[in-house]
């Protein structure tokens, strides 16, 4: 993973082609890796030299071909990426289709995630359409013998201003040779649209791979059969991480119908996981019979004794330890400030394991043909599928292709490559494809869980009622220090390596002129629960502190929520915000948090009784690219059980400008919703090494008679885009934890939010 | 295992196949036939993906065999079309942005179809009840409770 400010600049190093290979053959827009290094598009295209990076394609017909390198993984983020190529490419929409293609070099780096694929992608596609626009209108000006400058695009024709004569996009491709080739420097200088000149970005299209989805046609890794495949079943290690088999016994499993084999496998060099026992059948029934029957001894390995409890201590215990974890934020002299407060108020929250709860539970397709391997899944990570694969399996990384699928939601989980390493290793045991899928148990229990995470979050007030000092110590098992170690970060100090992605969000827009944040990394969840992504990532569990303990320090200092974060939201020294992402700074949260609040009616809009509003705001996901964002959660707290109900969420979030705002709405009432279960409904536990939930009877996600009314304002004010599908998912948490306290007096500071907590914070326990 | 003869209508084309007594519904649809439009996310019967109807209603495909519908008829997502015109219902999920990921989508039509059949002015109090046992994880269901009222007041139109 890299920060998006890193691609921004990387692709500007290198020069872009626009060309055709023959004429009337339509063009190909791609950059090349090294500038100069081939001739022009044409004699790249036409020596089949042609290396590039490859984004959009034009048939000589006229239809543009956008190439999305991201998972669908219900984003439609796909669509979001046409419309800032056709917007510049002045193409007629209607011609405007989009692809997933397979891995290849050409299709560069991919990856989805982080709210990053809008933000990351807007001003790269939005040259590239301009650039095939500049080469479509200079072959148009050649053919009617006129000077380019008079011409201009609109509609997919290229019109001259001077004789009112026109061609086509389909003429043009139909007839000429197009070969272009814009240097770095011709690229940056080029003038896109603003703000209020858009015809195509901003408009509420309707996403281009809905009708597939309406009507069966779409393809997810699940649907996928190849000849001569059997089904894979795991049959379940008895911890979640760390058991190796011994042995197993298939002489139970040969005497069922369409029995295939077992694969046994006792080392993944990956380290994806320590074994598998994977039972195949002609049939899925035969395989899941078969997995049943089969007796399996195990080596349980070193977490059979963990459980949640002992994590949790863990954490505790590092968090106690000031010689554990390293600095992330240093501001001023916290502990001065800290000893000289008036008041001081300590807090501690938790966050539990999380399960990602994919709809399609993780699969693929494994299949040798030629010396080449061939996986069929959903995958938001393709590179590193291709990479680790080819690693378990032994094999040159140049000899595995990945066939992007459909995803039945991603969340995060689809960047682990689990699946396509174990139906490969079966495939290569016993020389067949293979078409594992998990099953709901197994999809639960070997999720890359979100980590379970302890804070300890402190503030100093000085007599004015003023927030001096703050210190916060999260400790949390660190995902990208097992999927990424290079992506660790630097800390402030310099004595050690910090996960960013499981500390951003402490370094949040408030003023605190002394701050201290320290990360440290809880090694026993590393061990039992390897840590994944999981949708909104480290900002779920920061601002669950963050913005849960500011209501404690306003009602410990008798002040009011609202007011209490608008007075540190003066948007000065490093909180002032720079172009192009955070341009505006605290400001901008400010007036979310107004928007939010005026909405819902916070503080004036009379509530039944046992019903109170509480509000939240956050700037997720990471410093350098937030969306600014506000939620007020209503809630009934039932006074005898204790029972929480999410009444009515209120969201303003400013994301500068909503490239689909339609589609940006359904991103955040998705994201609302998740945010709200995730708090309220879902738990995930461990009993010695093993997760105790097998199943939607056990983990019991926020279902459609129980989700909340949700009101939903998009704040545009022409700034750069910003992503949508996280933020409010870190949002929702503290909101309601604040309006639990409002209205029951009940603070509780872990998850999920259940009557027995709030009954228990009630008693004084 | 022996296999026994089933005759089966889906989406009005006739089947006559010889399978095995366990096949349940959702294999057949998907591995045997290649109708992959019928989910499968549990497989036990708590998510609502499979839905297909049948008589009218919806039911799970997760959780019910072949044999047992022998000489009946199912209609799945892909039979919900006019040739080229799609469904009401169908339609309706499309003008609300009643789908993202649409994993849920097949199995959420079917139930509002046979919410409908039962009661063809729902409330939305009414919707939220019927379709508890559909899941969905991408959207808020705001747009699926949209897509449902629009749906049903189309199909009423209609008649
Ligand atoms: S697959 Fe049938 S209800 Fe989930
Ligand atoms: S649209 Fe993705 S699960 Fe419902």
């Amino acid at each position: 993973m890299t920060k998006h400010d890193k691609n921004l600049k990387g692709i500007t190093r290198r020069e872009m082609l626009v060309g055709s290979a023959v004429a009337g053959t339509g063009l190909v827009v791609g950059y090349s890796g090294l500038p100069g290094a081939v001739g022009g598009a044409r004699e790249a295209l036409a020596a089949g030299s042609w290396d590039h990076q490859v984004f959009l394609t034009m048939d000589n017909a006229g239809i543009a071909t956008v190439h999305i390198t991201k998972a669908e993984i219900g984003q439609h983020v796909g669509t979001a990426l046409a419309q800032a190529v056709a917007e510049e490419l002045e193409v007629d929409w209607n011609d405007v289709r989009i692809d997933y293609p397979d891995t290849e070099e050409k299709w560069g780096f991919m990856i989805t995630g982080g709210s990053w694929s809008v933000n990351w992608t807007f001003d790269r596609n939005s040259r590239i359409g301009a650039s095939a626009r500049i080469a479509l209108i200079e072959a148009a000006a050649k053919m009617m013998g006129v000077p380019a400058a008079q011409c201009s695009a609109s509609n997919s024709v290229v019109t001259d201003s001077v004789s009112g004569s026109s061609r086509t996009y389909s003429q043009i491709l139909s007839t000429t040779t197009i070969d272009r080739t814009f240097s770095e420097d011709e690229m940056k200088a080029l003038t896109l649209k603003k703000f209020g000149e858009y015809k195509v970005v901003g408009k509420n299209i309707p996403a281009l791979d809905i009708p597939d989805k309406l009507i069966g046609e779409a393809r997810y890794g699940i649907d996928v059969f190849v000849p001569n495949m059997v089904y894979g079943r795991l049959v379940t290690n008895p911890t979640r991480f760390g058991a190796v088999p011994l042995s197993a016994d298939d002489s139970a499993a040969k005497s069922i119908d369409g029995y295939a084999g077992v694969a046994v496998i006792k080392e993944d060099p990956t380290g994806v996981n320590t074994g598998y026992v994977v039972a195949l059948g002609e049939t899925y029934w035969a395989a899941e019979k078969a997995a049943a029957a089969m007796k399996v001894t195990w080596d349980s390995g070193p977490n059979a004794n963990t459980s949640s409890a002992d994590i949790v201590q863990a954490a505790k215990d590092s968090i106690a330890d000031e010689s554990q974890g390293f600095t992330w934020v240093l501001e001023g002299d916290p502990e001065g400030a800290m000893s000289k407060a008036d008041t001081t108020v300590e807090a501690e929250y938790e966050t539990s394991l999380g399960y990602h709860g994919l709809m399609e539970p993780i699969n693929c397709v494994a299949m040798e043909s030629n010396g080449i391997w061939h996986l069929f899944t959903g995958s938001q990570f393709q590179g590193r599928f291709t990479a680790m694969t080819a690693a378990a399996l032994g094999v040159d990384g140049k000899n595995v292709v990945l066939h992007q699928q459909y995803c039945g939601t991603g969340f995060g989980r689809r960047l682990e490559p689990d699946g396509a390493i174990i139906s490969a290793l079966a495939a290569q045991q016993i020389g067949r494809p293979v078409k594992l899928i998990y099953t709901r148990e197994h999809d639960l229990r070997f999720d890359f869980h979100q980590t379970h995470t302890v804070q300890r979050v402190k503030a100093g007030v000085n007599s004015a009622g003023k927030i001096d000092a703050m210190s916060h110590v999260v400790a949390a098992g660190w995902a990208t220090k097992r999927m990424a170690p290079g992506f660790l970060a630097e800390s402030v100090d310099k004595k050690g390596k910090i996960d960013q992605f499981s500390t951003n969000g402490s370094d949040h827009w408030y003023d605190i002129p002394n701050h201290y944040v320290r990360s440290v990394e809880n090694t026993t969840a590393m061990a039992a629960t390897p840590p994944g992504q999981l949708r909104a990532v480290a900002p779920t569990w920061t601002w669950w502190a963050n913005e849960s303990f500011i209501d404690e320090v306003a009602h410990k200092i008798g002040k009011d929520p609202l007011d209490m974060r608008l007075s540190m939201l003066s948007a000065t020294g490093k909180n002032a915000g720079t172009p192009p992402n955070t341009v505006g700074g605290a400001n901008r949260l400010r007036n979310a948090l107004i928007v939010a609040a005026g909405k819902s009616g916070y503080g004036v809009k009379p509530m039944p009784e046992n019903t109170a509003m509480g509000i939240a705001s956050v700037a997720s996901q990471e410093r350098g690219s937030p969306s600014w964002t506000a939620v007020v959660a209503e809630v009934h707290v039932d006074p005898s059980s204790g029972e929480p109900t999410l009444k009515k969420i209120t969201v303003a979030m400013d994301v500068g400008t909503a490239v689909n705002p339609d589609g940006v709405l359904a991103q955040i009432q998705g994201s609302a919703l998740f945010g709200s279960s995730r708090v309220l409904h879902e738990n995930v536990t461990m009993t010695n090494g093993a997760i105790d939930q097998g199943n939607f009877d056990t983990w019991t996600p926020m279902r459609i008679h129980q989700a909340p009314e949700i009101d939903v304002t998009i704040i545009q004010n022409g700034h750069y885009p910003a992503g949508c599908g996280e933020p409010v998912v870190t949002c929702v948490g503290p909101a309601i934890a604040n309006a639990v306290f409002n209205a029951s007096g009940a603070r509780v500071r872990s998850w999920p939010i259940t009557a027995e907590k709030i009954k228990a914070a009630q008693r004084g326990a | 295992m022996n296999e026994i003869s089933v005759q089966i209508k889906i989406n009005n084309n006739n089947y006559e196949r010889n399978i095995k007594p366990n096949t349940l519904l959702i294999d057949f649809l998907r591995d045997d036939l290649g109708l992959t439009g019928t989910h499968s996310g549990c497989d036990t019967s708590q998510c609502g993906a499979c839905m297909v109807l049948h008589n009218n209603s919806a039911i799970k495909s997760c959780s019910i065999l072949v044999a047992q519908l022998n000489n009946q008829e199912i209609t799945t997502i892909e039979g919900l079309q006019d040739k080229d015109k799609l469904h009401p219902m169908q339609n309706s999920f499309r003008n609300n942005h009643g789908l993202q990921c649409g994993f849920c989508t097949p199995g959420m039509i079917i139930s509002a179809i046979s919410l409908f059949n039962e009661n063809n002015d729902p409330t939305e109090d009414e919707i939220r009840k019927y379709l508890e046992g559909n899941m969905c994880r991408c959207t808020g269901y705001q747009n699926i409770v949209k897509s449902i009222e629009e749906g049903a007041k189309d199909m009423r139109e209609k008649g």
